[in-house]
């Protein structure tokens, strides 16, 4: 996150009711209420009040609660489909990362996840059809054309516009819109892609379920679609679960899963889990750090030092969630599901 | 899917627990119909105003900032940045629990307490054996013999279930109070656990809102003044309600009514007859008016000394200075009572003019500060659980005896329920009860 993106926030805020706003956002949320979407009903206990710590969009606070069924962590009420343009500023990381913003961390962080894109690559052919699904201003995209092979079609979808314009300018294609409405208008043809990654997309969307079906049916029989995401069976979120925890990312997760609902998320759209793992990632642990701070009023120069510019935080949270990771505890979740021949 | 020949749910009383099930029922497309005989939502949950700027609840009531989340009116409420209770024993202020356990009497007693086991059979053995002889003879049992208006001796153990959380959630629930400048829950939420996020808030215009918001989702269903007459049961299955001298066939009745007002409205049954002995403690509450802040030395003051005409005092602009005008204070008195005793009766002005009397010690210049006051009367202020009819209390926990008749909230469990557990539990329960009639 960058720092001086906030101090103009921490001036603007009104502080006497609800959570503390930036001045363009001190009307409450229009707010709508869900059931799990796996159990499809509303049978959960309160986990966490959080407010939105990185962008102060709004003075609403929020519940995230967890399905006594399956145990998924979902956001309720959580903002209505209308209000994604408030929850979604334009200074949202996602649509503003770039080399010059987050110098040697933005490099590292373009290798590392090369190789982890080209790992899930094995096996495809030269004229392989990829999707990136949620695919922000990108970033995905241009590692597996810049490192990945050349002939590979590379497409992505993304719902926001001014993303989508910053991955048109760099030549990318990319279809605006939410994919269970391209499945449906034809945009996207069924059947027809080889690999599609999901990659920090489903804990954002309304309906993961429908949007994994929607993904499914673009699927060649036998294709295959990598989900990552946070995970909620890990350390950090039961140190932080109360408010703090990073992967809330409150408002804008809307459903957190751990290997074993996200397996149920599998077999209900008709999936083959073909591998389940955990990844490391210190984001997660710094952001929990860096909520809890501004949450007390820590001051600045401590704030600062948990961010994603700051490589001495991310270093150590990153050695940190090697040896959680080296347990079967890391970060992230990182699944391979397959649709059946 | 629901039929659509579904009879509707009968709710009845629009309080919080109230309109809560009207929601959840409605939430998962149950049809209801929710009856209040007064002429306005929201019952113990309202607030009022008076035309000086101060506000008034009944009693001190907190919300807090997780049911706020939940209802989504986070937006609307302020945090309450500090609550801290203390003791007053023989002109001394203790604070709560910390400041009492600095005295080394009680402190001996309470140790010694917990070397001998046995199982309490009342309140007042439970006291002795949860805090010590000295602390429950001196503290506990005079506060609960005159919150209850009957000895302990009398009373169920179980009136200790719903007191704070232990002492290390006690410590590091004030050391986050401390930190936060947050006045973080201890012992307001049973239902949910608490943590150190879990603090008070109040919402805009008071308690109110909370209500207000759950009727906006169902204003359709519900029907003013318009009193149950008659809850009817056929082989004890709740059927029908009683509404303007007409039968209305209903799929199930929730009750908020007090119990022993259930046990009268229902008919064709005598399964609810025990209900009618359950006890509440009528309680009259003082707000009295005065210049200055500050008055007490924490928000709420306990007064277990007999010598007293009241048991606890709130200064609730400590904790929510937004109650009154700036420079001004409210201080609510709470005296048990008996309706139509001495004290019920008294007019206004006399039941003012009586507590002045009494604060004497703990403000000396009260009178001079003093500018009136306003009392709230109500006859069921809360649960009394008499050992007599213990059995019959729990029975009702787990159901009313009769099919499809739920008596919920503060009044109809019979409960001493905070808000925040009432929205949990009617919403658990209301799901429960949407699946079977599903």
């Amino acid at each position: 996150m960058n720092t001086q993106l906030h101090k103009p926030l921490q001036e603007q805020i009104s502080a006497s009711y609800g959570a503390p706003c930036r001045a363009d956002g001190t009307e409450p949320l229009a707010l709508t209420r869900v059931t799990c979407c796996i159990c499809e009903v509303e049978d959960a206990q309160p986990l966490a009040v959080g407010e939105d710590f990185e962008y102060r969009t709004s003075p609403d606070t929020f519940l995230a609660v967890q399905c006594r069924g399956c145990g998924l962590v979902y956001l309720n009420p959580r903002p209505a489909p209308s209000e994604l343009d408030r929850i979604y500023p334009p200074d949202y990381h996602a649509f503003e990362f770039s080399a010059e913003r987050y110098g040697f961390v933005y490099k590292v962080r373009r290798k590392l996840e090369a190789k982890r894109l080209l790992s899930c690559c094995k096996g495809l052919g030269k004229t392989a059809r990829i999707v990136d699904v949620g695919c922000g201003d990108g970033f995905h995209l241009r590692l597996l054309r810049d490192y990945g092979n050349p002939s590979w079609q590379l497409e992505g979808v993304e719902p926001s516009r001014l993303a989508v314009n910053a991955g048109l300018d760099q030549g990318l294609k990319i279809h605006q819109g939410i994919v269970q409405d391209l499945v449906r208008n034809l945009e996207l043809p069924a059947a027809s892609y080889d690999l599609a990654f999901m990659i920090a997309t489903i804990e954002h969307v309304d309906d993961p379920v429908a949007v994994l079906a929607a993904v499914r049916s673009l699927l060649r029989p036998g294709g295959r679609v990598v989900i990552v995401t946070d995970n909620t069976q890990t350390l950090d979120f039961r140190l932080f679960h109360t408010r703090h925890w990073g992967g809330y990312h409150f408002p804008r997760h809307w459903n957190l899963f751990n290997p074993k609902n996200l397996r149920l998320l599998a077999q209900k759209t008709d999936m083959q889990v073909e591998n389940l793992t955990t990844i490391v990632s210190p984001v997660n642990w710094v952001y929990s750090i860096r909520n809890l701070l501004v949450d007390w009023n820590a001051p600045q120069w401590l704030i600062n030092q948990f961010s994603l510019q700051s490589t001495l935080s991310l270093g150590v949270f990153t050695l940190f969630d090697m040896l959680h990771q080296w347990m079967g505890h890391g970060a992230l979740m990182r699944s391979t599901l397959r649709r059946p021949d | 899917m629901v039929s659509a020949e579904m009879k509707p749910v009968a709710i009845v009383g629009a309080g919080l627990a109230g309109l809560t099930a009207a929601w959840t029922l409605r939430q998962q497309k149950i049809p209801v119909v929710l009856y209040e005989a007064g002429k306005q939502i929201a019952g113990l949950a309202g607030s009022f105003h008076d035309p000086d700027g101060f506000t008034y609840d009944f009693g001190a009531h907190f919300v807090t900032n997780r049911l706020a989340a939940a209802l989504g009116v986070g937006a609307h409420c302020r945090d309450v940045r500090y609550y801290g209770e203390s003791v007053l024993l023989k002109g001394r202020h203790y604070s709560y629990p910390f400041g009492l356990m600095q005295v080394p009497r009680y402190v001996l007693s309470g140790l010694a307490s917990r070397v001998r086991k046995h199982q309490p059979r009342s309140a007042a053995d439970w006291f002795r054996a949860q805090y010590g002889h000295a602390l429950a003879n001196e503290v506990a049992i005079p506060l609960t013999e005159a919150w209850s208006g009957v000895a302990a001796s009398d009373l169920s153990p179980a009136v200790g279930d719903k007191l704070q959380g232990g002492i290390a959630q006690s410590i590091v629930h004030k050391i986050a109070a401390q930190i936060t400048h947050r006045a973080v829950t201890n012992g307001y939420s049973h239902e949910a656990s608490e943590n150190p996020n879990v603090w008070h808030v109040y919402p805009k215009g008071g308690l109110g809102l909370l209500c207000q918001k759950l009727a906006a989702d169902v204003e359709d269903v519900i029907q003013l003044e318009t009193p149950v007459e008659a809850i009817l049961t056929a082989e004890n299955r709740a059927v029908a309600v009683r509404v303007q001298g007409k039968e209305q066939p209903v799929s199930a009745v929730i009750s908020t009514a007090p119990c022993h007002v259930l046990a009268k409205l229902v008919q064709g049954t005598d399964a609810l007859h025990p209900l009618s002995r359950f006890r509440y403690r009528p309680m009259v509450f003082v707000n009295m008016r005065f210049q200055g802040r500050g008055l007490l030395s924490d928000t709420v003051v306990w007064t277990p000394e007999k010598d007293f005409l009241f048991f606890r005092l709130t200064e609730t602009a400590l904790s929510m200075p937004w109650l009154a005008p700036e420079g001004k204070t409210l201080i609510t008195v709470d005296i048990g009572c008996e309706i139509g005793d001495e004290i019920w009766i008294m007019p206004e002005e006399t039941l003012g003019e009586l507590c002045l009397q009494h604060l004497e010690p703990m403000i000396p210049d009260g009178r001079a500060r003093y500018f009136g006051c306003r009392v709230l009367r109500t006859p069921i202020a809360y649960p009394v659980f008499l050992n007599d009819y213990e059995d019959d209390r729990l029975r009702l926990t787990r159901s009313t005896g009769i099919a499809g008749l739920h008596s919920i909230g503060r009044n109809g469990e019979f409960a001493h329920l905070l808000m925040e557990d009432i929205y949990w539990r009617t919403t658990q329960k209301m799901r429960h009860l949407a699946a079977t009639l599903n």
